[in-house]
């Protein structure tokens, strides 16, 4: 078979089998360590048990997609149960102030980059565990603007989304109250809000000041940013109260005072108040069909074991690489052919420099100033815009990054590092185009289970392209004004988007605008795959709303 | 550039600003025994990479430098990836045999000898034609030499800047963050932050 031949060639001298997949190492670990819970080798493999208990809702995935709506569902009185791939870990024990240690919060199977502009994934996007993704992100919680959501309708590229601003707009609130979000009231670049943030912003660190400092001179309005950080203690209904941030400056690699709002502190633990049940380490390989196309069922691995969990509705959070990873390796919802399709990367190209000041980027909410004076900057040309946010560094992901960039080694390399403490980066959000030269795909080359890699193509398109030209300029504008030396930009795309994206029509759109697939009865997908355009802000906010959303339009449906 | 006092990391661990997790993972790297016997890579190949490592990360400052190579067989050895790859590059396993040999065809290209018999400058001239993307050998005709030079470079880099020496030394303890940083603003140092060597 030529994919077997593949797999013999990638691996010259296996020293063990190429299992380059840490998850199932470590289930492989557990397993041989038990094996006396193992049947012994006489037996004969027995069928796959076939339960018959059967839930309501199964859901896949506990990242800002699966949780709310794991709690929404629990809150309605429905039985539900959760499959997340990674493990659950204790963040106030386990978690390391260590950047090399915390790489178990990231999806470290292998992804393989394709096109002009290769995404990073791991670390840069990616994560694992319960709670997902935000486990690791940056704890950004812009909302997006009105114009986000009708790019066709202002500029004639790209799509507008299915429905207007107004449909996200009390989830926003909701969430944002919930969460504890710490952020400027009012917000500036939207003053008329109904509700301001529930806290004050976070203190500004070093590269904030400078960035604010810089950004007056210049004329752009800057504003302290919103964080899913807390500015002051916090009650959380499911799990008490959360402690203030404490200004680790370490959101990126794990929060382990409770004060950012991933998914484990927050949303996951109400849903369990609530009676869902959350399994960890379950890794979905199938899901299971009757004659009639309804989901019956899901299949997973769990340390060694394969298990089948049948259900009555499916919602599949995994992710805008492992949803249309799961839905084409088991032939589901491919009726639009938009399955994988429209991948997108938010550029998020960053600008650092060395100043004379003692900054210490390790400290402080990482993103701590914004501006949204481009969001629709005047001398454009370019369609939508992007976000200006000041950036903190922990120092490896600083060193690696930068040597990817700039290239140096030897005595210059240790020389430029010797600066760190006088480090301050800003860096863009920016929207990002649908394009079809830009999807996923399945690889021949397998991973340590014998399924195909998934292989994503992304190309910095035309509009991307002038977008960035415009924001490097203005970033070093902002950066020599605040007097930085040694300027240098990194070109680089963040957040995975798009690839199962939401629409009106089945012929152009994988799931409807309740989130609900077309072609499946009882199937909903939720996260960021759905989004029909990239938006011109961090993701994570919208994605929880969309969950609550998507769960009401379900139980709406349910109740009708 | 700043300099900044040796021992600050080594004291902090110490301490109990520091959390025993965190505390864990950086004594693990300080006390890694000097001895490694490498698992993936042959015994000349192994030196081989040592031999590189050592000019991209040139230590003349310590009598014991901080060894990047064992983590990079370690790693090779478990078959543990970081999420990604460029399509364009064989697997890490691959890429590193093919790498490491096109650096030792570079160097029989330009100096007629294995990178292993060359000077230090003879061997920083090899690395600066990798880094260039211009060294010559048949490898190379299979393995993209800007991306292997890049990926070389930032693995070596996250393992030396792992390092608590290499934390003290561009003045980082982030590390001992216990008590929180109620001081964040430029210029306003918590005490157990070093302040630099003039």
């Amino acid at each position: 078979m030529p994919d077997e031949e593949v797999l013999e060639e990638g691996v010259l001298n296996p020293v063990q089998p190429e299992i380059q997949a840490p998850l199932l190492q470590s289930l492989l670990a557990d397993n041989e360590a038990t094996p006396a819970t193992e049947p012994t080798g006489e037996e004969a493999p027995n069928p796959l048990p076939d339960p018959t208990d059967e839930v309501d809702c199964v859901v896949i995935g506990t990242g800002a997609g699966g949780a709310p709506l794991l709690a929404r569902l629990a809150m309605a009185g429905l039985k539900v149960v959760a499959l997340e791939a990674g493990p659950r870990r204790d963040p106030t024990k386990d978690y390391a102030t260590d950047e090399k240690a915390q790489s178990f919060l990231f999806w470290n199977d292998e992804r393989l980059s394709a096109g002009q502009n290769p995404v990073a994934f791991g670390k840069n996007n990616s994560g694992t565990g319960v709670g997902g993704s935000t486990l690791h992100y940056t704890a950004y919680t812009p909302r997006a603007h009105r114009g986000d959501l009708k790019l066709h309708t202002d500029f004639g590229q790209g799509v507008d989304w299915p429905f207007g601003i107004e449909e996200l707009e009390p989830y926003y609130e909701e969430i944002e109250y919930f969460l504890g979000i710490s952020g400027p009231t009012p917000y500036p670049w939207d003053p008329t809000r109904r509700k301001g943030y529930p806290l004050a912003p976070l203190p500004l660190n070093g590269a904030a000041l400078l960035m604010q400092r810089a950004c007056a001179q210049l004329g752009i309005q800057t504003s302290p940013a919103a964080n899913a950080a807390l500015s002051a203690r916090y009650y959380q209904e499911g799990i008490g109260w959360r402690e203030a941030c404490t200004n680790r400056g370490f959101c990126q690699a794990g929060c382990n005072r409770g004060a950012k709002a991933s998914m484990d502190v927050t949303f996951l633990p109400l849903a369990e108040s609530y009676g869902a049940e959350i399994r960890a380490d379950a890794y979905v390989t199938e899901i299971e069909r009757d004659a009639s196309g309804r989901v019956v069922a899901v299949v997973y691995e769990q340390h060694g074991h394969t298990v089948r969990q049948r259900c009555r509705h499916l919602f599949l959070c995994a992710g805008a690489v492992e949803t249309p990873r799961l839905l084409m390796l088991n032939e589901l919802a491919l009726n639009s052919g938009q399955v994988g399709k429209h991948f997108m990367a938010h550029p998020g190209m960053q600008v650092w420099g060395t100043f004379d000041e003692d900054i210490r980027p390790y400290k402080g909410i990482p993103g701590g100033l914004i501006s949204e004076d481009t969001h629709r900057p005047k001398d454009a040309d370019f369609a939508g815009g992007y976000l200006l946010q000041s950036i903190g560094v922990m120092p490896v992901t600083f060193a690696t990054q930068m040597v990817r960039q700039r290239k140096l080694w030897g005595q210059p390399l240790r020389d430029y590092m010797r600066t760190y403490n006088h480090t301050a980066g800003i860096n863009i959000l920016g929207d990002c185009m649908p394009h079809a030269a830009n999807y996923m795909e399945l690889s021949d080359e397998k991973d340590a289970r014998g399924l195909p890699k998934p292989r994503l193509h992304f190309t910095a398109q035309e509009n991307e392209q002038r977008m960035n030209r415009h924001a490097e300029k203005i970033m070093r504008q902002i950066w020599e004004a605040a007097g930085a030396k040694d300027i240098w930009a990194f070109e680089r795309y963040a957040h995975v988007i798009g690839t199962a994206r939401m629409g009106l029509s089945g012929d152009d759109a994988v799931v409807n605008p309740d989130g609900k697939a077309f072609d499946v009865p009882n199937l909903y997908i939720c996260d960021n795959s759905v989004f029909p355009s990239a938006l011109s802000v961090n993701p994570a906010l919208t994605i929880m709303a969309l969950s609550l959303r998507t769960a009401d339009k379900f139980l709406a449906a349910l109740r009708a | 550039m700043p300099h900044y006092p040796e021992g600050t990391v080594r004291a902090l661990l110490q301490t109990e600003l520091v959390t025993p997790a965190t505390r864990a993972a950086l004594e693990a790297r300080l006390n890694a025994p000097a001895d490694y016997t490498p698992q993936f890579f042959d015994a000349d190949t192994y030196q081989l990479l040592r031999a590189v490592a050592a000019r991209i990360f040139p230590q003349p400052d310590r009598e014991k430098p901080v060894e990047l190579a064992p983590a990079v067989d370690k790693r090779l050895t478990d078959g543990t990836a970081d999420g990604w790859r460029y399509d364009a590059m064989p697997p890490d396993r691959e890429a590193y045999r093919l790498g490491l040999g096109g650096i030792n065809q570079a160097a029989e290209a330009q100096f007629q000898q294995p990178f292993m018999a060359l000077s230090a400058e003879q061997q920083d001239a090899v690395i600066g034609q990798l880094a260039a993307g211009e060294a010559a050998g048949q490898n190379w005709q299979q393995l993209p030499q800007d991306r292997f030079f890049e990926e070389f470079l930032s693995e070596l880099t996250e393992n030396y800047y792992a390092h608590p020496l290499a934390q003290e030394e561009i003045g980082y303890v982030g590390m001992a963050d216990v008590p929180g940083w109620p001081h964040v603003t430029p210029n306003t140092l918590e005490p157990r932050e070093p302040e630099e060597v003039k």
